[in-house]
């Protein structure tokens, strides 16, 4: 069984959450303890955040560890460097729960490579939808700020996701965590999760002699609340998709671009069926359907795309919220996602990102499988 | 006087087992649902969830699976993966609201040419009671 930490250190916040983590890798980097950092950082333009991996501490300073909006997945920026292998770099990434858990995801994919890369995660307030700060970022800046300041979570102006998510403190896979909602403001809980963490806060000298019992029941407590949001979310979400015609009108004004799964972190297949060649219907298929039915809409197969998808990925889903961010016509495509992708989960027993060598369930079996699996194919035997 | 419902049953049988087992049912000369049309394919692991949500949407009435028993496996463990499979993509259909009675897995051996008279035609009258798939006359698919 892994070890549990239950002691943090306590950091002052004078100077706000954003500096404090700052001052912190910059100190890492100082040492040498770290190599690089991956962070993500305000675009020239302005308008938007991409990842950057930093090595020269001086341009922390223009980084900004807990943006607004979430772009890119971190657990796509860390796949694209760290996927051919570990590298002689120490790298640590400062990324959202939802990342970290996509991370690991990749990881059992073979897609991210987690041997030189310390996990830093933080108690995160949910991230705004692109579309609200995209038409002001200025506002949307401020929002932010005030949402970090909330000791409890504000579901109002973040993704519907992140409105429902029940998974944003310290996981598991976390070297470090940043308990940013501990018992004041003027404080930051430093919690190492593991041993590379502990190295790194002994390297900074910082000794994790704090009880974080506070926090924790403070985290439980929020956490409780954002699991009664989901269910009542959810039940709202069965309605929008149960039977054939809701999942129709639904999916109906899908323009199948395909942006859901280009974006989605834990969507990895090595050869995509959707984008095959095989995927594309031949001109006498189509003609056959337009007979049968009457008519067609094209391009066909939207909704098998959706469906086939919920296949190949819900296992891994963890709720991040980029397809909808995504989406050309606002199809709430990460709730459905995450509404099937908890009741898939829950079938084989398995919560996405959690445990780093757990194989993804559709890459092993049992031989005597679990009482849900075989329920569910109990006609088998007959 | 209108023409019984005859269901199309979209059938992947794999090679060592089920299709052999439906050959045995043929060659013993016993009957089976003609509804059923079967496509071999090497392992039950071979067919891709996708397949059936393909076959399902483009308006197979059922779609049935048959594999050798667990433990079986001509390739030692493709129908462990089958059965996992299995297991999401009717969890997602059931989510979905969608009809997931119209899939079926069934472990039928070589041996068993009875067994797959027996599950085909169950399966058959089950389709038949059921009625058409509402998936073909959809046209926002």
């Amino acid at each position: 069984m892994k070890k549990s930490y239950t002691k943090g250190a306590k950091i002052s916040n004078s100077k706000g959450s954003r500096k404090t983590i700052l001052n912190f890798l910059k100190g890492l980097l100082k040492k040498g303890s770290l190599d690089a950092v991956l962070i993500p950082m305000r675009v020239p333009a302005g308008d938007s955040y991409a990842w950057v991996l930093i090595k020269d501490k001086k341009l922390l300073d223009d980084a900004n560890p807990i943006a607004p909006i979430m772009p890119v997945q971190g657990a796509n920026a860390l796949s694209s460097c760290t996927k051919k292998g570990k590298g002689n770099l120490k790298i640590a990434a400062l990324m959202r729960p939802c990342e970290i858990r996509a991370a690991i995801e990749l990881s059992k994919l073979n897609q991210v490579n987690l041997e030189s890369v310390t996990l830093i995660s933080y108690d995160c307030p949910g991230a705004l939808p692109m579309s609200d700060y995209l038409q002001d970022p200025g506002e949307g800046e401020k929002v932010f700020d005030s949402l970090l300041k909330k000791r409890d979570r504000d579901v109002e102006s973040v993704k519907p996701v992140c409105g429902i998510c029940d998974n944003f403190s310290i996981l598991p896979a976390s070297d470090l965590h940043f308990g940013l909602s501990a018992d004041s403001r003027d404080n930051i809980l430093l919690i190492p999760n593991s041993k590379k963490g502990t190295g790194l806060l002994n390297k900074m000298d910082i000794k994790p002699s704090e009880d974080i019992s506070s926090w924790a029941k403070n985290i439980e407590e929020l956490k409780k609340v954002q699991e009664k949001k989901r269910k009542e979310r959810f039940e709202y979400v069965k309605d929008m998709v149960e039977g054939f015609d809701s999942l129709v009108k639904t999916f109906s004004a899908c323009v199948g671009c395909h942006n859901c799964e280009s974006v989605c972190p834990v969507c990895y297949c090595r050869q995509c069926y959707f984008e095959s060649e095989t995927a594309k219907p031949d001109i006498e298929s189509i003609l056959l359907k337009t007979k049968n039915r009457g008519s067609i809409s094209l391009p066909a197969d939207r909704i098998m795309f959706h469906v086939g998808r919920m296949v190949h990925m819900s296992l891994s889903c963890v709720s991040c919220g980029l397809c909808t961010d995504a989406c050309p016509v606002s199809i709430p495509v990460a709730e459905l996602f995450s509404y099937v992708g908890d009741r898939t989960q829950q079938t084989f027993e398995y919560r996405s990102g959690e445990e780093k060598g757990e194989p993804i369930p559709m890459k092993t079996y049992r031989k005597e499988e679990t009482k849900g699996i075989n329920e569910l194919v109990k006609g088998a035997e007959g | 006087m209108s023409k019984e419902f005859m269901p199309k049953i979209i059938s992947f049988l794999c090679k060592w087992c089920t299709y052999s087992g439906a050959d045995l049912a043929g060659t013993n000369r016993m009957k089976y649902p003609p509804s059923i049309l079967p496509l071999r394919v090497m392992c039950s692991s071979r067919v891709n969830p996708v397949f059936l949500i393909k076959s399902f949407l483009h308006g197979a009435d059922g779609v049935l699976i048959g594999g050798c028993h667990p433990g079986d496996c001509h390739y030692q463990s493709g129908n462990y993966y089958t059965r996992r499979r299995f297991a999401i993509l009717t969890t997602i259909f059931d989510s979905l609201g969608l009809e997931s009675e119209r899939l079926k897995l069934s472990w039928i051996s070589a041996a068993e040419g009875t067994k797959f008279v027996r599950v085909s035609t169950e399966f058959n009258e089950k389709i038949k009671s059921m009625g058409e798939n509402p998936a073909k006359k959809k046209i926002f698919l």
